[in-house]
């Protein structure tokens, strides 16, 4: 989907989101051992849940969000570290998830827009807002669940 | 025979994931150096012997980009492969890192197998 995303000439905003529950999803099965597939939104669990936002700017301005239940921080640290479940540190499960964050947000951006320049902000953890802003997929994981926005602010061309 | 690795990357899980997953894949990993950006691999490498680097782009300090230009400004350190491994999978972006003198670029995500594959063709062309 997202590699057939540049073919087509005027994208909706349906593409946009197949695309980005298509590349999350590649991206937990390949690195992260995990099987997700897209799932219909429920949001009721985004309180508790780790959030993480990426700022981007260059030719594409704007900025991706992403949950993370609660449930599935451990078992994804663990499955990325090699570890044992729960074996992993407070301080490892964190930055599993924010470099998460950052791989998605890479795979993403660079498939919607391979032509494009790019530079990602370091991830930070934020707080549950703006989940539903722009883009938005969820996923269903063995583990738990997995929300992901992307909201656009602008593009300039001369980038 | 195992080569000698140095890992360049300022997320401590992303250098162990990429160490764990070379070993995963079957290739032979000897030493494993590592380094948190690109002053700290300089320093690995006047240090100790490497066969390949795996290198980021973003990273404080001294990022990637600056890494190959340096590698390339010093005699010795010339001769070390650099692939570089990056969420940016963007046109622009591959071109600038292999013009700088990469020799390979993986993007993020990345199975075993074919970090494997690239690391093997990288070697294999150098040792050829």
């Amino acid at each position: 989907m997202a590699d057939e995303l540049s073919q087509i000439k005027s994208p909706t905003a349906a593409d946009f989101t197949a695309a980005l529950g298509q590349v999350a999803g590649k991206v937990l099965e390949t690195m992260f051992f995990t099987e997700a597939v897209v799932a219909p939104c429920e949001h009721s669990w985004f309180s508790s849940a780790v959030n993480v936002q990426v700022g981007f700017d260059g030719s594409h301005c704007g900025a991706m969000r992403m949950a993370v239940s609660e449930e599935a921080v451990a078992p994804l640290a663990s499955s990325f570290l090699g570890l044992d479940s729960e074996e992993a540190r407070e301080s490892e499960k964190s930055q599993v998830i924010l470099e998460l964050a950052n791989i998605v947000c890479g795979a993403v951006l660079s498939s919607l827009w391979p032509e494009s320049k790019l530079l990602l902000d370091a991830p930070q953890l934020a707080p549950p807002s703006g989940l539903e802003e722009g883009w938005h997929c969820c996923l269903e994981l063995p583990e738990g669940r997995v929300a992901i926005s992307i909201r656009l602010d602008g593009v300039v061309e001369s980038a | 025979m195992p080569y000698s690795v140095l890992i360049v990357d300022d997320s401590p899980v992303m250098r162990s994931f990429i160490r764990r997953v070379m070993r995963l894949s079957g290739f032979e990993v000897g030493e494993c150096w590592e380094a948190s950006n690109g002053e700290e691999a300089l320093a690995e490498l006047r240090e100790h012997r490497v066969d390949v680097i795996l290198t980021d782009i973003n990273m404080p300090k001294m990022n990637g980009e600056e890494l190959l230009r340096r590698l390339e400004q010093e005699g010795t350190l010339r001769k070390v492969p650099a692939l570089v491994i990056s969420t940016d999978a963007t046109k622009n972006r591959i071109l600038r890192m292999l013009s700088l003198g990469a020799e390979g670029y993986m993007t993020k995500p990345f199975s075993p197998e074919s970090l494997r594959e690239e690391l093997e063709r990288i070697l294999g062309d150098r040792n050829g």
